[in-house]
């Protein structure tokens, strides 16, 4: 087999079973999976709460209750009501009612509600009894008027004439989380592989493999092998990312948060198109550094900082939010490394010109290209120096001397010196 | 150059910065031989191997191995053992050496098969599972040492092999080399155990300040060294015999006189003289070669003045 298989291989099968990686894959999608569990049995335990003190008394000293009228949420027998405040609190003793409610006579006015009970009032019943006063007063000012209007006013239906796409407001939370669910994927794939690839690279070069291997392998077959096998890591990461999040939009249409949403798979395959281009030039750059770095200390405080250019669209979400096709979002989509972050976040909202996307991409591509050309000789030269710290002046010479004259240098370790 | 020639090298040089490692080594390692390279540390031997095979160019000179310019195909036909070792930590033991293997060229299968004899040999088959970082430090060496033959290469080029090893560790592995031998292989290692050099090694180079000091056969070294003296033991007036000047007792080691001869006279000579002498009785009569450590640190002396 070709060695820059062997090796792309090796990373791939190597680091699939590490534990890290197991947790990325299968952790964040349960945990994610876990958390809407919770958010959902929250929900439920809210609802059946407000049937959890009984049926509920008021006296209606404000007159505003005479012959209720009972808007879908509120069941007519939950509300019971009492002449005056005798009879409810004799109710109220003998456990007729959980609790029970007095409307007083100034109610118009002020709003003034009181409420009694031995346990203290669950919220969902005080909502309910909103909902209950809010469609009784409504049927005063105008009869016509359903309740559902006076709490919802307006119900948006978004007719894109650019996308085509018909956006109605049960999707619009979608809309803006999907992206966001996406860049934050996409980040934590791209990071985790190519942080593998950098401690990778550190560890073969602390423990001196990367000697044995110089006599096995080229340093492009070695960087490369890496850069292609971690890169499938990161597909089949992804991979499984959109499996769940298929699978929980397609099983998940039930729930309210996920009525109506469509799985966008246009968006995925041009996020497909960022992730690949974007983990390239991310991958390396965190080769060229980790093979520069001397310790895994060096290389953390370099992933770092690289990392942090990455994720500066997420501090500008909402300058790109707000304006999708402004100059910030513009200007942030056509810098290589914020690049793929930007377009995701505008992508879901807006239609982006054809133009800025190709121009983007074709940037992109010609920086991964650039910069991999680069870190092949970094890395070349850098595969044998031990102990001694490298400059950003000899690394940028290193780029610029003609190929014939890139070779491995031995720096002289301090043994190597002594004579 | 020979054909025979496993390593040619002609006149390399190799500067770091200012410092000049390697100054204008030539040398021929033939196939079949250990060779040894010596020198004190910082001398230039990692830099020579390294530029044999190709992780380092020279700044100066030619090197052919295995009769031409290293190739990707000659690349497998080499093992390279590096003073400075190290193994994956976290990955099992036969993991590790299949994947080094099959970077030598060798079939997935065939690698585990070997690998698997190669520690069944090194006593190692129950550790076969285990990660390296729980090995001993003997164990791992041994490891190591197996990674660079598991591709069975024509030439392996080894530096410092025995140290950290324990005496019965160095014997499994001398006996490796030997047997490495006499499968056809050839074998470059430093060491500075001139103990094992003159009891393993053909021939040696022996290199100061990156240049060559010493160069030729073990014996035919030692015997340039060997001065005009014999050791004797036995008893009698050894000053009485003709052709000696001076007589010195061996303080060091095994009993026994060293008599320094006269200009003129040959160790020969003075044993014609004992023969027909009725002064002397002789137990044992050999010339005075001087060990490898005794070259090694006159040379090293010498060329500090």
């Amino acid at each position: 087999m070709n060695k820059l298989l062997l090796v792309a291989r090796r990373e791939y099968l190597f680091n699939l079973r590490r534990p890290a990686f197991l947790f990325a894959v299968f952790g964040v999608p349960i945990f994610t999976f876990a958390m809407w569990a919770i958010i959902f049995l929250v929900v439920a335990a809210g609802e059946s709460d407000a049937e959890s003190i009984g049926t509920v008394g008021y006296v209606d000293n404000a007159a505003i209750l005479i012959d209720p009228i009972y808007p879908t949420d509120v069941p007519p027998e939950r509300f019971v009501a009492y002449p005056d405040e005798t009879a409810a609190r004799q109710a109220l003793d003998d456990k007729t009612i959980g609790a029970y409610f007095l409307i007083t006579e100034n109610y118009l006015s002020t709003g003034e509600v009181e409420s009694y009970s031995f346990t203290g009032l669950p919220e969902a019943l005080r909502d309910n009894w909103e909902v209950f006063l809010l469609a009784n007063l409504t049927r005063r000012l105008d009869p016509d008027v359903e309740v559902e209007r006076i709490q919802d006013p307006v119900n948006m239906v978004i007719r894109a004439q650019d996308t085509g796409r018909t956006l109605t407001e049960a999707n619009i939370p979608a809309l803006i989380f999907i992206p966001l669910i996406f860049a934050f994927l996409f980040y934590m794939s791209s990071g985790t592989t190519s942080g593998f690839l950098m401690n990778g690279v550190v560890e073969e070069k602390t423990t001196r493999i990367m000697e044995i291997l110089a006599t096995s392998v080229t340093p492009s077959q070695l960087l490369f092998g890496k850069i292609i096998g971690l890169g499938l890591l990161g597909l089949t990461q992804m991979v499984v990312w959109f499996g769940a999040g298929f699978l929980l939009i397609h099983f998940g249409q039930g729930l309210p948060a996920l009525n109506g949403v469509v799985f966008p798979l246009d968006l995925m395959l041009i996020m497909l198109v960022y992730f690949l281009l974007s983990y390239f030039l991310l991958a390396t750059m965190m080769a060229g550094l980790g093979v520069v770095a001397g310790s895994d200390q060096e290389s953390r405080q370099y992933a770092s900082i690289i990392s942090i250019l990455f994720i500066i669209p997420f501090f500008l979400i909402a300058a790109i939010l707000e304006d999708p096709n402004g100059p910030v979002a513009l200007i942030f989509s056509l810098i290589p490394v914020t690049a793929p972050m930007t377009m995701l976040l505008r992508l879901g909202f807006s239609a982006v010109p054809a133009w800025q996307v190709i121009a983007s991409l074709l940037i992109l591509l010609f920086t991964a290209l650039l910069v991999a050309w680069a870190s092949a000789r970094v890395f070349r030269w850098a595969l044998l120096r031990y102990d001694v710290r490298t400059t950003l002046r000899e690394i940028v010479n290193v780029v610029r001397r003609p190929s014939h004259e890139v070779a491995v240098s031995a720096a002289h370790s301090s043994e190597e010196v002594v004579s | 150059m020979s054909p025979e020639a496993a390593i040619h090298v002609e006149g390399i040089t190799k500067n770091y910065g200012a410092f000049r490692a390697v100054d204008g080594l030539s040398f021929d390692v033939q196939r079949g031989e250990i060779f040894a390279m010596l020198g004190p540390n910082g001398s230039g031997k990692t830099t020579t191997m390294r530029m044999i095979l190709d992780i380092l160019k020279p700044d100066n000179g030619r090197i052919a191995v295995m009769g031409g310019p290293l190739t990707d195909a000659t690349k497998d036909r080499i093992g390279y053992l590096p003073e400075e070792r190290g193994l994956y930590r976290g990955v099992r033991v036969l993991e590790m050496m299949v994947y080094m293997a099959t970077l030598k060229g060798l079939s997935q299968g065939e690698a585990r098969k070997r690998s698997q004899a190669m520690l069944e040999r090194l006593e190692l088959a129950e550790h076969s599972k285990k990660k390296v970082s729980e090995l001993s430090k003997g164990m791992q060496q041994k490891i190591q040492f197996a990674v660079t033959v598991l591709h069975q290469p024509d030439l392996i080029i080894i530096d410092e092999p025995f140290s950290g090893l324990d005496p019965v560790n160095s014997l499994v592995l001398k006996d490796l080399l030997f047997e490495f031998k006499a499968r056809g292989g050839t074998i470059v290692m430093s060491t500075h155990q001139m103990s094992q050099v003159e009891e393993m090694c053909d021939r040696l180079l022996m290199i100061n300040r990156g240049q060559q000091k010493l160069y030729g056969p073990v014996d035919t070294i030692r015997r340039q060294y060997a001065l005009n003296a014999i050791v004797v033991q036995g008893k009698g007036d050894w000053s009485a015999l003709p052709g000696v000047a001076r007589v010195e007792t061996k303080e060091n080691g095994t009993k026994g006189y060293l008599l320094h001869l006269k200009d003129g006279v040959t160790p020969d000579n003075v044993l014609a003289s004992i023969a027909t002498s009725n002064l002397t009785q002789i137990e044992r009569f050999e010339l005075a070669v001087p060990s490898l450590n005794d070259i090694f640190i006159r040379v090293v002396e010498e060329s500090k003045l």
